[in-house]
């Protein structure tokens, strides 16, 4: 079963994540609407958008602390609905996603606001608004962030590979009946977890780099306003997910916790 | 009234004389403005004079005389046997220019722009410069072989053919050229495949199976010649109204049909009308396997420029997919004239006018960077590439 101790600690390292994106998501939209009353408010959203940024930091080493001991359950995550499951790319989100968003939040202001753009004027400063040279350094990093990442899922179809091959496909073949799993087998699902691990890690940095890099091409204002854009998506994907195994029987472990 | 009028010294001296001397006596101020302020990495912008490192462009502003409709700039310096025709500017092109992968996990596409492509003798003593758009599909190497090389090919056709350029003949024999040696390139590549950077590697028949569109405008002081393979698009905005200047080639195109089905293609609706169910296009760079049914003899347009010409739009489709001729053409006019530069005031405020100079470059910059927004805001698919040419002339305001 997976009420190990190790397994709640796992657990409780999530639903505190997800809690800190609650209170981040508060405090962001918060900040977003102080911005409205016209005032200079760029230290204050810098100091927002760099804590948000230095909690998915704490996040990724937390994770990789507790991966050394149990790597599957950030492949697999039982505290995910089935739906984010599905859509994971080596225990997270794929980093591209992040210019995807900032493409959707942009134009979606953008379109609404394209009378007022056309006549040269500056609307609010928001995703809307980006200039040449900022979608130009977005593209720079999307490109980058694509190179990078299809390296990366080449690195995770070796290691999937690697299942049907020596020596884990051999000793499966030479295993007799039941019973704990013997040294080898044990040695060399470690040696693989080593490698899921390192795979996690280099995920995990470049999910750290593009959003930091992302964040300090956008303007404070812009980067509150993606990272709670963000955040929402997260938060909503979560809670729909929850339903929809809710509706196809499926009883979800957070659940009256 | 007072004109404005840019142009590029391209004298190797700086001891300009005037043609006219009585006509330059009037307020000259010299400017010089720094351009290009936005160079996507994936596009070439190669200023005219080469070995420079930051290009600086000298802007004329005169008075012009009343019933000339260009003002005239000195020669360079260069040794003439002839002076250039009379009333006739060498323009320096403002453009603005934006290439984004946008929805895509690939950028295919390609932009190339070369001010003043070709060699400066008496033939051509002014601007003639070059602009390209290139969509790949299959992989990127043709759009990019087709960016670093077109131009190159163009400019040795054109100045082969001489005085007098037949613009048809000679764009269609550039085309054919640039199919040619992507084919040769191609083939050759299969040996040094480890070389290329690109997803396909340069392997046959995967190689075989790449190809680009290919949109090329070349500007004349008094033409705007568009020669067109495959579904990118030149659309002209003249007083307001689009005028497209190249028609998409598309498979269901009733005589593009007729021209694959008589030379024993077929045209099947797989996910929209495609050759052979394949491509989505009916004429391209490249694509061997789907010759003679996909062809790259290209469609050429060549227009004569007005005075009501606005603005030359040159995109991919990742931005005619979603934007209409006459939308672009709203949005990229609205861009131009309400960065409109301030007329040029009393002499002394050359800062005035420096601001000008650059908020008219800045204007087809921010007129490319809205389309490409407005592309991406409308939920494009593809790579996004825009090119936006100013193509008034000096006009008093």
């Amino acid at each position: 079963m997976e009420s190990s101790d190790k397994g709640y600690s796992d657990l409780s390292f999530f639903r505190d994540w997800m809690k800190i994106q609650e209170e981040d998501l508060l405090e962001l939209h918060q900040a977003l609407e102080l911005n409205a009353d016209g005032g200079d408010h760029t230290v204050e959203l810098k100091r927002l958008a760099e804590k948000n940024i230095a909690h998915f930091q704490e996040y990724a080493t937390t994770r990789r602390r507790l991966a050394r001991d149990d790597v599957s359950s950030f492949f697999s995550p039982s505290w995910c609905s089935s739906f984010e499951g599905s859509m994971l790319w080596v225990g997270g989100c794929r980093p591209s996603i992040f210019i995807r968003l900032v493409y959707a939040l942009s134009g979606k202001e953008f379109e609404s606001n394209l009378r007022e753009y056309l006549q040269g004027r500056r609307i609010g400063g928001g995703l809307g608004d980006l200039s040449a040279n900022q979608i130009r350094l977005i593209n720079g990093l999307h490109l980058k962030t694509v190179g990078l990442e299809d390296k990366l899922s080449s690195k995770l179809a070796s290691l999937q590979e690697d299942m049907a091959d020596e020596p884990i496909a051999s000793i499966a073949q030479e295993s007799r009946g039941h019973g704990p799993p013997s040294r080898a087998v044990n040695e060399a699902l470690s040696t693989h977890d080593d490698s899921m691990v390192n795979l996690m890690e280099e995920a995990d940095n470049l999910r750290l780099c593009t959003m930091k890099e992302l964040i300090s091409i956008l303007t404070p204002f812009q980067a509150v306003a993606f990272l709670a854009g963000g955040k929402k998506l997260h938060l909503c994907l979560h809670e729909w997910g929850v339903l929809r195994d809710h509706e196809h029987g499926r009883h979800w472990r957070m659940s009256g916790n | 009234m007072a004109g404005m009028c840019c142009g590029v010294n391209m004298g190797e001296t700086e001891t300009a004389s005037p043609v006219e001397p009585s006509s330059m006596s009037a307020r000259k101020r010299r400017m010089e403005i720094h351009q290009f302020n936005f160079v996507p990495s994936d596009s070439t912008v190669v200023p005219p004079l080469a070995g420079l490192k930051r290009q600086k462009i000298e802007v004329v502003v005169e008075e012009k005389p009343k019933g000339s409709e260009l003002a005239r700039i000195p020669d360079g310096g260069e040794k003439k046997k002839s002076a250039p025709p009379r009333g006739f500017v060498r323009e320096f092109p403002k453009f603005g220019m934006t290439s984004v992968c946008g929805r895509r996990r690939d950028m295919e596409d390609s932009v190339a722009i070369h001010p003043s492509f070709l060699s400066r003798d008496n033939d051509f003593p002014s601007g003639f410069h070059f602009f390209g758009v290139y969509d790949g599909h299959g992989c990127s190497h043709v759009s990019t072989k087709c960016k670093e090389r077109m131009h190159e090919i163009v400019k040795a056709e054109v100045e082969s053919a001489g005085g007098v350029v037949p613009w048809e003949r000679t764009l269609s024999r550039s085309f054919l050229k640039m199919d040619k040696e992507v084919k040769d390139w191609c083939g050759a590549g299969v040996a040094c495949a480890s070389t290329s950077t690109c997803r396909c590697e340069l392997r046959t028949p995967q190689c075989e199976a790449v190809g680009s569109t290919a949109v090329v405008a070349v500007l004349t002081p008094d033409k705007i010649v568009v020669s067109n393979c495959g579904d990118s698009r030149a659309v002209l905005c003249r007083n307001g109204v689009a005028i497209p200047l190249s028609t998409d080639h598309k498979p269901d195109r009733p005589d593009e049909l007729s021209r694959i089905q008589e030379s024993g293609g077929r045209v099947i609706f797989w996910d929209g009308p495609r050759v052979f169910g394949v491509l989505a296009m009916s004429r391209a760079i490249g694509d061997t396997y789907l010759k003679p049914y996909v062809t790259s003899e290209p469609e050429v347009t060549v227009t004569a420029r007005t005075e009501e010409d606005e603005c030359l739009i040159l995109a991919s489709d990742g931005l005619w997919d979603v934007v209409s001729n006459e939308t672009a053409c709203g949005v990229a006019r609205m861009c131009l004239q309400s960065r409109k530069p301030p007329p040029p005031r009393s002499p002394g405020h050359d800062v005035t006018v420096t601001a000008a100079g650059e908020s008219s470059d800045k204007a087809c910059s921010d007129a490319s960077i809205l389309l490409t927004k407005l592309a991406l805001a409308r939920h494009s698919q593809d790579n996004v590439s825009v090119v936006v040419v100013d193509l008034r002339k000096g006009r008093p305001n």
